[in-house]
């Protein structure tokens, strides 16, 4: 029951995430960083679903983040569909691992894992362009633009949490039911 | 591991492998669909974004003239738009129609259309308009306003497109320089410190073009090309020379985040 209400909320989460990321605007202080969510969210489903569930969470972002910001000019495409989604598979592995932790109602995870998912994905972006358009460019503006949305991720962690927390706490055996609360 | 675990993980792999290998029109074809579901969203942000901005202004308005005023500046800017062209037009073919018989250029037919949605990711300088192939719009169709370039038609669905702006890196205009031969390749930077409204790159000029600061730059209008001739591009800022050419860095005309109204062209009127 959980795990379906989980796999059922990742769409729309998501697709929200898209809108909130497409409506705000670039942070002109951090060099043009944009708020970036998709990856947090992504990212506590991964820590609070099971692995197969993950794996669907994986394939859903990573399909939908790839239609968002798929780029094409003149017939050329820069981040092919599908690449996002191998990197959720990676990054949710991985956030998957804290996921007993995460049950026992140690949330913190959440917070690193955001930022490190944030950038990672940045980065990722950034360096299939580079490949694509085989020329590197590596400037301070990059490297804010990557970092600065991972750390926007884990100041707004906290926030996702808690807005999430009081519906979890509504479904039965939900895994933030946990003792440790 | 669990077997199942690892069949599940291999059939999301095999998936995303047989995504990645998709012809490029069917991926632009998965897109625009994705786009037509969220374009509802996507409007209705725009408007809560555009009463926001307003909400000042509209203390100081009466709602019915603050519409009249906006229908009449959108014709406004479509007159001074088309008499632009026109101008540059009529320009071109009396400097070269002696010289050259060069046939009269045709006049271009404008389409209006709104920003719905700008500057959404990091890495691309884009924005969505709100007209699609409904209403006649193709990939690769220029999209100006009265002041200038702002980039060309990337994505088309149904009611939406996405304009890749020449601020982005992969927006490439073949691009001349006002009194002078000098013709180059402009294009955006991979990052833009300032959002949208950037630097552009004149590059592959002659080393001693020594260009002036302040100096326009129009689309040239290359023979197949997708960008017609004589639309402002902005103006040099900076020459400087480089080991085999020159290249100039270019102030954009149109500042992209304080422009809400644009032109697709559409063809030939």
């Amino acid at each position: 029951m959980k795990t379906l209400l989980g796999l059922a909320a990742i769409i729309p989460g998501v697709v929200a995430a898209l809108l909130l990321q497409e409506m705000l605007p670039a942070v002109n202080v951090l060099h043009g960083a944009r708020f970036v969510f998709v990856p947090m969210i992504f990212c506590y489903a991964a820590l609070a679903l099971p692995f197969p569930a993950m794996l669907f969470a994986a394939l859903v972002t990573g399909l939908l983040t790839d239609l968002m910001y798929l780029h094409v000019v003149a017939g050329r495409v820069e981040i092919a569909l599908g690449c996002s989604i191998v990197f959720f598979v990676i990054y949710g592995s991985i956030s998957n691992g804290f996921r007993p932790a995460f049950s026992r109602g140690h949330w913190w995870p959440l917070i690193p894992l955001s930022a490190l998912g944030t950038s990672s994905f940045l980065l990722m972006q950034f360096l299939m362009i580079t490949l694509r358009r085989e020329e590197l460019i590596f400037d301070q503006a990059v490297i804010w633009r990557v970092l600065a949305p991972g750390l926007l991720a884990a100041l707004f962690a906290p926030l996702l949490h808690a807005m999430i927390r009081p519906f979890a706490l509504l479904i039965p055996e939900n895994p933030l039911l946990a003792k440790s609360y | 591991m669990k077997k199942l675990n690892i069949a599940l993980l291999l059939a999301v792999i095999g998936l995303a492998v047989y995504l990645s290998v998709l012809s490029p029109a069917d991926m632009q074809m998965m897109q625009g669909k994705f786009l037509s579901f969220l374009a509802p969203f996507l409007r209705t942000g725009s408007a809560v974004q555009e009463q926001l901005g307003s909400m000042g202004q509209g203390l100081k308005t009466i709602d019915e003239l603050e519409s009249e005023n906006r229908k009449l500046n959108e014709a406004n800017r479509e007159l001074l738009t088309t008499n632009n062209l026109l101008r540059e037009i009529e320009g071109e073919n009396n400097r070269l129609r002696l010289a050259l018989e060069y046939r009269e250029r045709s006049v271009f037919r404008l389409l209006p259309a709104r920003i719905i949605s700008r500057d959404a990711s990091t890495w691309w300088n884009t924005v969505k308009i709100n007209r699609g192939f409904e209403d006649g719009v193709e990939t690769d169709q220029p999209v100006l306003t009265d002041v200038g370039l702002i980039g060309k038609v990337t994505t088309v669905t149904k009611n939406e497109s996405i304009v890749v702006l020449i601020t982005d890196e992969t927006c490439r205009v073949a691009a001349k320089v006002e009194g002078t031969r000098e013709q180059g390749i402009l294009s955006g930077k991979r990052v833009q410190d300032s959002g949208a409204m950037g630097e552009l790159q004149l590059n592959f000029l002659t080393k001693n073009a020594a260009l002036e600061p302040g100096q326009k730059v129009y689309t040239a209008g290359v023979s197949n090309g997708v960008f017609p001739s004589g639309i402002l591009i902005g103006t040099v800022k900076e020459f400087r020379t480089r080991p085999l050419d020159g290249q100039a860095l270019v102030e954009p005309a149109v500042d992209i985040s304080q422009t809400e109204d644009v032109f697709v062209v559409v063809g030939a009127k």
